[in-house]
C-alpha cells in the first residue's frame, strides 16, 4: 500500500454515512425554504403574496422594494444601521481587545477581580439587563439619540474572552523581546500584540457588525421616532402602516439583511473561525 | 563593548531560592557559556542580566554603571531568544529594524543600519521575506540581526541553537564564533549543551542548583574538573566513575577497585587521613585503553560498540561497573567478547564522598 493510500483511507459507502447525509440535506433544505420565500414574496406582486404558491413569481415585480425605498424611510433607516453598527463594532472590538490585553499581559492590583465580573456579565442574558438599561437611558435623556442606542451594545464580553485567550497563548518571548528593544507598553499593543491577532481582530469585528446590525430589541426599545430607527426596528413600522402588506415586509427584510449577507458571503472564513472562536465561550 | 559583574546575586520565586550568592564577573569582549542542566538557574541569570527578572538581592554592573534596577531597554544589552522571537506580521527588514523604528529614527537610517547588518548575516536577499518563509537557521541569524542593529555592549544567547538540526547546529556555531571575532562584543551565552560552551566560550560557568559549581577556561573544566558534577558534565561521552577505597602506602596512593584490583595513583592534593577512604576514580574514556585480559588491571564484557567512522566507542561490563572506552577505529569487536582495560592512573580523578575533586599534581600545574 502507497503512503497515500494509507494516510487517505478510500471512502466506503455505508448506509449511516448515507442516512447523515439525507438529513444534512433535508436539514438545509428546510433551513433555506424560509429564505427563499421571502425572497420570492418580496417579488410577487401584494394580491399574488396570498393566491400564488409557485416557486417563481408568474409576474416578478421589485414594487415592494420601490414602495419601502419611496414610502417609507428606509435610506434613513439603513444609515441610522450603518452609523450605530460601524461605531459598534470599532469601539466594541478595540476596547474589548484592550480589556483583554491588560488582564492578560499586565499585573495591576484588581486584576483577577476584573476578569471574574468580565466573566460573570456575560453569564446574564441581555433581556435580564434590557429593563435597566432603558432605565438609565431615559433617565439620561439618551432615548432617541445615537448614543442610546450604542453605549448599552458595546458590552461584550465575550470578545474580551476571546482575546484574553490569544493574548494569552501568545509565547512571552514576544513580549520580552520588544520590551528589551524599548517598547512602551502602548507600542507592545499597537504595535506587536494586535497586529499578530489580525484574523482574530478581523473575525471578531464581522461577527460585531453582524451582530449590531441584526440586533431588535434593544433597538426597538430605545428609539420610538422614525428618524432614528434602525432597518429592523424600521421594517416592523412598515407592517404596523400597511397592514399585513407581506411583498412590502418581506422586502423590506430581504434589504435589511443584505448587508449581512453581503459580509458574510465576502468574509465567510473569518466568521466560521469567529463562531468557532467564541463557540466553546458561548456554550 | 563593556564587562559584567554579578555581586551577591540571590532570586528567588517565592520560598524557592533559585540563585544563591552567586557573584561571576565576565571580562570584556570575552565570549561566557553558563552551562548547566535544566533548572539549575542558568536561563534565570541570564533574564536577570537582561533585566527582565528583578534580582531579590544584589548588584548587577555593566560596564562602570549599576543596572540593577534599570529597565531593560537601557541595559544596552541585546538579547537573542531559544524561540527567536520575530514577529510573524513583519518582515525580516522590519523585524531587524524594530528597535530603530521604535526610538524613532529615521526610515533612511533604518535602511542604512539595517542593510549593514543584513550585509554581515547574508539575509539581503531575505529581506522583503516574513518569518514564516524562512528555514531555521535564517530565522535564528534574523534574530541576531535583530540583536546585533542596537549595537549592544553585551550580547545575551538564551539556547539559541537548540531548536536546530545537528548540521545547522554546527554551522550556526560556527557563525557565531566568526561573528565574535569580528565584533569583539561580550557574549553571554546560555546552553545545557557542553560541546557548544567548550567550542564557543573561553570561559564557561557550570551552574548547579543555583550555584556555581565551577568556573575556568573550557580546557581547565575539561582537565580539571573540581568535582563529580562537572567531571560528569563536561566531556562527551561522559566520564567513567568507579567507586574504590583509597589507602597511604609508602609509594604513595594505591586505589583498590571492587574485584580487588589495585593500582596507583599518580600524586595528588589529597587531605590527611588514616587508615582507608571511600572515593570515586574518574577516567575519561579517551584515558583507558583496551589491553588483553589476562594482561589488564581490569576485565570486562564488551555490550556495545559505537563505531563513528573516526572513533570506537566500547561499552564494556567490568566488576566495577559499565565503563567507556575509546578506542581506534580499526578495534574490530563485538558484543559479548571479553576485554581488559588499563587505566592512564597520573589523568585519574579522584573524588571524595563530598564530591569534591582531589587534584592530581600533574592537572593542578
Amino acid at each position: 500500500m502507497s503512503d497515500t493510500e494509507q494516510s487517505r483511507p478510500a471512502r466506503r459507502f455505508t448506509i449511516g454515512g448515507a442516512l447523515l447525509t439525507l438529513l444534512t440535506i433535508l436539514a438545509a433544505v428546510i433551513w433555506f425554504i424560509p429564505i427563499y420565500w421571502a425572497i420570492v414574496t418580496s417579488l410577487r406582486a401584494d394580491q399574488a403574496t396570498v393566491t400564488e404558491f409557485t416557486l417563481w413569481p408568474s409576474e416578478p415585480t421589485l414594487a415592494g422594494y420601490i414602495f419601502g425605498i419611496t414610502n417609507s424611510k428606509l435610506p434613513i433607516w439603513y444609515l441610522n444601521s450603518t452609523i450605530t453598527s460601524v461605531v459598534i463594532t470599532f469601539v466594541a472590538v478595540f476596547t474589548a481587545a484592550s480589556t483583554g490585553y491588560a488582564i492578560s499581559q499586565l499585573r495591576f492590583p484588581g486584576r483577577r477581580l476584573l476578569w471574574w465580573i468580565i466573566l460573570a456579565s456575560f453569564m446574564i442574558p441581555v433581556p435580564a439587563l434590557i429593563v435597566n438599561h432603558f432605565v438609565i437611558v431615559a433617565n439620561t435623556n439618551m432615548l432617541n439619540t445615537y448614543q442610546g442606542i450604542i453605549l448599552p451594545m458595546l458590552l461584550t464580553p465575550v470578545t474580551v474572552i476571546v482575546y484574553k485567550g490569544f493574548f494569552d497563548g501568545l509565547p512571552k518571548e514576544y513580549r520580552e523581546a520588544a520590551v528589551m528593544d524599548g517598547a512602551s507598553e502602548y507600542q507592545l499593543f499597537y504595535r506587536v500584540f494586535l497586529p499578530m491577532n489580525w484574523g482574530v481582530t478581523t473575525a471578531m469585528a464581522i461577527i460585531t457588525f453582524i451582530g449590531a446590525w441584526n440586533s431588535f430589541l434593544w433597538p426597538f426599545l430605545a428609539v420610538q421616532s422614525e428618524e432614528m430607527m434602525t432597518v429592523t426596528v424600521g421594517i416592523t413600522a412598515v407592517q404596523d402602516a400597511f397592514g399585513v402588506a407581506y411583498g412590502r415586509v418581506l422586502s423590506g427584510a430581504v434589504m435589511a439583511s443584505l448587508p449581512v449577507a453581503l459580509a458574510y458571503l465576502l468574509f465567510q472564513r473569518r466568521v466560521t473561525q469567529a463562531i468557532a472562536l467564541s463557540a466553546g465561550i458561548k456554550g | 563593548m563593556a564587562s559584567v559583574e554579578l555581586k551577591s546575586i540571590t532570586k528567588s520565586f517565592g520560598a524557592v531560592e533559585v540563585i544563591k550568592g552567586l557573584n561571576l564577573s565576565v571580562a570584556e569582549g570575552s565570549f561566557c557559556a553558563l552551562l548547566g542542566p535544566s533548572g539549575c538557574g542558568k536561563s534565570t541569570l541570564l533574564r536577570m542580566i537582561a533585566g527582565l527578572e528583578e534580582v531579590t538581592s544584589g548588584k548587577i554592573t555593566i560596564g562602570d554603571r549599576d543596572v540593577t534596577h534599570e529597565m531593560p531597554a537601557k541595559r544596552r544589552v541585546a538579547m537573542v531568544f531559544q524561540n527567536y522571537a520575530l514577529y510573524p506580521h513583519l518582515t525580516v527588514e522590519q523585524n531587524i529594524c524594530f528597535s530603530l523604528s521604535l526610538a524613532g529614527v529615521s526610515k533612511a537610517e533604518q535602511k542604512t543600519k539595517g542593510g549593514q547588518v543584513a550585509r554581515l548575516l547574508q539575509l539581503e536577499s531575505l529581506m522583503d521575506r516574513r518569518p514564516a518563509q524562512l528555514s531555521g537557521g535564517q530565522r535564528q541569524r534574523v534574530a541576531i540581526g535583530r540583536a546585533l542593529v542596537r549595537d549592544p555592549e553585551v550580547f545575551l544567547f538564551d539556547e539559541p541553537l537548540s531548536n536546530l538540526d545537528a548540521l545547522l547546529r554546527v554551522q550556526m556555531r560556527l557563525e557565531l564564533a566568526k561573528l565574535h571575532n569580528e565584533l569583539k562584543t561580550t557574549m553571554i551565552y546560555v546552553t545545557h549543551d557542553q560541546v557548544e560552551a567548550m567550542t564557543l566560550a573561553d570561559k564557561i560557568v557550570v551552574l548547579d542548583k543555583g550555584v556555581i559549581s565551577q568556573m575556568g577556561s573550557p580546557l581547565d573544566l575539561y582537565n580539571a574538573p573540581a568535582n563529580r558534577f562537572v567531571a560528569g558534565f563536561i566531556g562527551s561521552p561522559a566520564m567513567n566513575f568507579v567507586p574504590a577505597t583509597l589507602r597511604k602506602t609508602a609509594g604513595g596512593l594505591e586505589a583498590e577497585l571492587t574485584g580487588g584490583t589495585k593500582f596507583r595513583l599518580g600524586d595528588r592534593a589529597a587531605p590527611s587521613f588514616d587508615g582507608t577512604r571511600r572515593v570515586e576514580i574518574g577516567v575519561r574514556p579517551e584515558h583507558v585503553q583496551l589491553g588483553h585480559a589476562d594482561q589488564a588491571l581490569i576485565t570486562g564484557r564488551v555490550s556495545v560498540i559505537e563505531q563513528l567512522g573516526n572513533t570506537t566507542y566500547v561499552y564494556a561490563d567490568t566488576a566495577s561497573g559499565p565503563m567507556i572506552v575509546e578506542a581506534d577505529q580499526s578495534v574490530r569487536l563485538s558484543p559479548g567478547d571479553t576485554i581488559g582495560l588499563n587505566i592512564d592512573t597520573d589523568r585519574a580523578h579522584v573524588f571524595d564522598e563530598t564530591g569534591m575533586a582531589w587534584p592530581s599534581v600533574r592537572s593542578a600545574t
